[in-house]
């Protein structure tokens, strides 16, 4: 085997990646920059401190007492004292407030009198995160308040107020996150998140690595030094970003589950496997692309299209099996599916690793994928037409 | 008069440019037409129901079996079977059969017999937070109701007619979701995205034209014959161009895509229109500010697709801007979508006016104004240089 033509190729793309400064965009600059953006920006964990408003229409100790159990929550943060209905709706629709607390009037005399007021809270769930937190804490607070007032009846009535939570919620169901206690929302959302950037980053630059080859008109002399071989072509242009991105995911991975310390309940070892995979089965369908459309612009709008897709189809946020069937399926073609199947397995839940076992054989399905493509990609590189 | 002319000469010429491109008419029509549609395709479903559970009962006593089946009820959750111990259950979560398991103790019928609490627990798994929820909703929702057919039961159990104590329910709890009053996913996520789609479109096609504008002639197509004109009038020229093409895509985007897909529509459309024009224009010469560093068309792929993913976050409608601090803070103030998804959210889906969203409207007009003069420096000391470089008159 005459490894020459592959050392001399690789030597070329290596020195082109380090000279052109899209390389340093593409695989350096925006993959990290969108890891800090992402664990940083959200490092609180969660949006505490919910702007909210309180309607007080009563006014009497009782009303007093409930919003200051309101203000004394951790979640809410009562920022407007609204004097109606309309002026706190108001305040909602300009963004000041994501919800409000209405206390109705005569609330307490009715209430002493067993005329059932209600207690109304209304939450902005055009913002789901916030709003499901101020849902929460609206929702305590009623509740707790509704206990008081049961144990006060009840003690007029001479029962032992000892028992009265009991009496209230005879059953107490309690919800608790595996892996994730406090709901932290950084760690449900960049664990899959920086991956996807990656992946989406992959695809692109291994798209155009290739493609440009044959725009700028070098893809045959390429070919020619690597023996005329693609496979050594495809070696020598992909492979020194394949050392690059491994470098970097290493990185992310550290990042995260190190420096940021997002659960890591598994082995690093498989962690460390399941990001290589994850970089080279995206090579490999970046590779795939091109070569059935060796076409740069049409290629990398391809990896573009699936690449943002992935982001929802992949069912990070949205469970795949609530989509619709026709559409959940696609998530099965994309390599971060395997990548955040293995995560929840192994960082997250840390389970054996039999239990993943599938979902590694499906990394190999796709770095063997471009196989059968790479002749028409060959005939592409030496006919070496550019087509804007 | 001048001006005029040449402000028309280049408008014509752009369209003319623009049709007789694939690529950027790609980002122009397919990207808003076709994206929103799989997009908002995937979240439809709106809702995650029947999450898989199973139950691991060490009571198996009448007041379990009823938890069980009131929590089954539930439209989130979805009891699929029971297990022998806990061992079991775990079995059926690690093969990815659950999300969640349910244990009752020993005891727990007893409790509710003797006016105890009697506690339960759900573990549930922490991937996506949907599936948290649903189990949080449910669970919520079953220990209110089998509390409150309990009370009177219990009270007649501690005093003689003590159920009439509190006739009905003393003191009931609503809850009113507003703006997305489903609660549904597609209608919280899509309203935003529809609006990123709207800049990011308007910048990747822009920033090809300027790729092209800066390569050869003879490889691209693109014909850079607007450099005679002033540079101002090529921008304003351009813009208009861009402007009217976005006509059709930003009514479709904000209207067709809400209505197609039941999103909220409280707003008016008119002042809706409105609201985002600036935000267009914004975008427009943002993206004329990039083309100072597009070097060749396909660059733009690059350097500008993963910034949806970025903008999404700063645009405050996952973490909400009350949040976001610092340099990300004022990074997110200068995106031209920030404001439109602030503004087109507030008002398309909680029924603001205009007015209301005022702040938006003048982050808007201030953000394209700040682009307006970048962009001409930019254009006249970094694009018009390099487009007479690469095609020597």
């Amino acid at each position: 085997m005459n490894s020459h033509g592959f050392r001399e190729g690789f030597r070329r793309s290596a020195l082109q990646i380090l000279r052109r400064p899209i390389y340093w965009v593409g695989i350096l600059l925006l993959p990290l920059f969108c890891t800090l953006l992402l664990t940083t920006e959200m490092e609180d964990g969660l949006p505490i401190k919910v702007p909210a408003g309180l309607i007080d229409n009563d006014g009497t100790s009782l009303s007093r007492e409930v919003s200051q159990s309101l203000g004394s929550m951790e979640m809410v943060d009562i920022t407007e004292d609204c004097s109606d209905f309309t002026e706190a709706r108001h305040k909602m629709q300009e963004g000041k407030i994501f919800g409000y607390f209405l206390i109705p009037e005569n609330f307490e005399s009715d209430l002493l009198a067993g005329r059932g007021p209600a207690i109304t809270f209304y939450t902005n769930m055009t913002y789901f995160v916030p709003g499901s937190l101020l849902f929460k804490a609206f929702k305590t607070t009623a509740v707790y308040t509704k206990a008081g007032v049961v144990s006060m009846v009840a003690a007029d009535a001479g029962v032992d107020t000892a028992n009265a939570s009991a009496m209230m919620m005879p059953v107490n169901i309690q919800v608790r996150g595996l892996g994730n206690p406090g709901l932290n929302y950084a760690i449900y959302l960049c664990n899959s998140f920086v991956p996807a950037v990656f992946q989406l980053m992959i695809f692109l630059m291994t798209c155009f690595s290739i493609g440009e080859t044959i725009k700028h008109g070098f893809s045959r002399r390429l070919l020619e030094i690597c023996d005329g071989s693609v496979l050594k072509f495809i070696g020598a242009r992909l492979l020194p970003q394949t050392l690059i991105w491994i470098l970097l995911i290493v990185f992310m991975e550290s990042w995260l589950y190190g420096w940021m310390g997002y659960p890591m309940h598994g082995s690093w070892l498989w962690m460390t496997l399941n990001n290589i995979l994850l970089v080279l089965s995206s090579q490999a369908f970046g590779l795939f692309i091109v070569s059935i459309f060796p076409n740069l612009r049409l290629s990398l709008s391809l990896c573009a299209l699936t690449g943002i897709l992935s982001f929802s189809i992949a069912a990070f946020s949205f469970p795949y099996e609530s989509m619709y069937g026709g559409i959940a399926v696609f998530s099965w073609i994309l390599p971060i599916r395997y990548n955040f199947l293995i995560y929840i397995d192994q960082a997250l839940n840390g389970i054996d690793i039999y239990y993943s076992r599938w979902w590694f054989v499906a990394y190999f399905i796709f770095i063997l994928a471009p196989l059968p493509f790479l002749g028409r990609l060959r005939k592409a590189l030496r006919q070496q037409v550019y087509v804007p | 008069m001048k001006y005029w002319r040449q402000f028309i000469e280049v408008y014509v010429r752009e369209f003319k440019l623009v049709f007789s491109d694939q690529g950027i008419l790609l980002f122009l029509l397919f990207l808003p037409l076709g994206y929103p549609v799989i997009y908002s395709l995937i979240y439809n479903p709106e809702l995650v129901r029947e999450v898989r559970m199973v139950v691991v009962d060490h009571d198996r006593s009448q007041k379990s079996r009823e938890l069980v089946r009131n929590l089954d009820a539930c439209q989130e959750i979805n009891v699929i079977g029971y297990a022998a111990d806990m061992g079991e259950g775990k079995e059926a979560m690690h093969s990815h059969e659950c999300f969640g398991i349910l244990e009752i103790p020993e005891g727990f019928g007893r409790k509710i017999g003797r006016g105890e609490q009697a506690p339960a627990v759900i573990y549930s798994d922490m991937s996506l937070l949907l599936r948290y929820r649903g189990f949080l909703v449910a669970s919520t929702n079953v220990m209110t109701e089998m509390g409150a057919e309990m009370l009177d039961e219990n009270l007649n159990r501690v005093v003689p007619m003590g159920g009439s104590l509190m006739p009905g329910d003393i003191m009931p709890i609503n809850n009113v979701s507003m703006g997305n009053i489903s609660n549904g996913f597609d209608s919280f996520v899509m309203p935003g995205i529809v609006v990123l789609i709207l800049q990011q479109s308007i910048i990747l096609a822009i920033g090809m034209a300027g790729g092209a504008k800066r390569e050869r002639r003879r490889l691209t197509g693109y014909n850079a014959v607007n450099m005679e004109p002033s540079v101002l009038m090529t921008m304003l020229g351009q813009a208009g161009c861009y402007l009217t093409l976005m006509i059709l895509p930003s009514i479709w985007l904000l209207h067709y895509i809400p209505l197609i897909f039941s999103f909220p529509m409280a707003g008016n459309m008119l002042e809706i229109f409105c609201f985002i024009l600036p935000m267009v224009l914004a975008s427009i010469m943002l993206g004329f500010c990039i083309q100072g560093f597009v070097t060749e068309r396909e660059n733009i792929f690059i350097i500008w697709v993963v910034t949806s993913v970025i903008f999404l976050f700063l645009s405050g409608l996952t973490w909400p801007q009350y949040a976001i601090h610092g340099f990300w803070r004022f990074l997110s103030d200068m995106v031209p979508a920030t404001w439109g998804v602030q503004g087109f959210i507030k008002m398309n889906s909680n029924g603001a006016s205009l007015t209301q969203v005022s702040d938006a409207y003048y982050w808007e007009w201030g953000l394209a104004a700040i682009y307006t003069l970048l962009a001409w420096g930019i254009q006249k000391w970094v694009v018009r240089p390099a487009e007479r470089l690469a095609n020597p008159a």
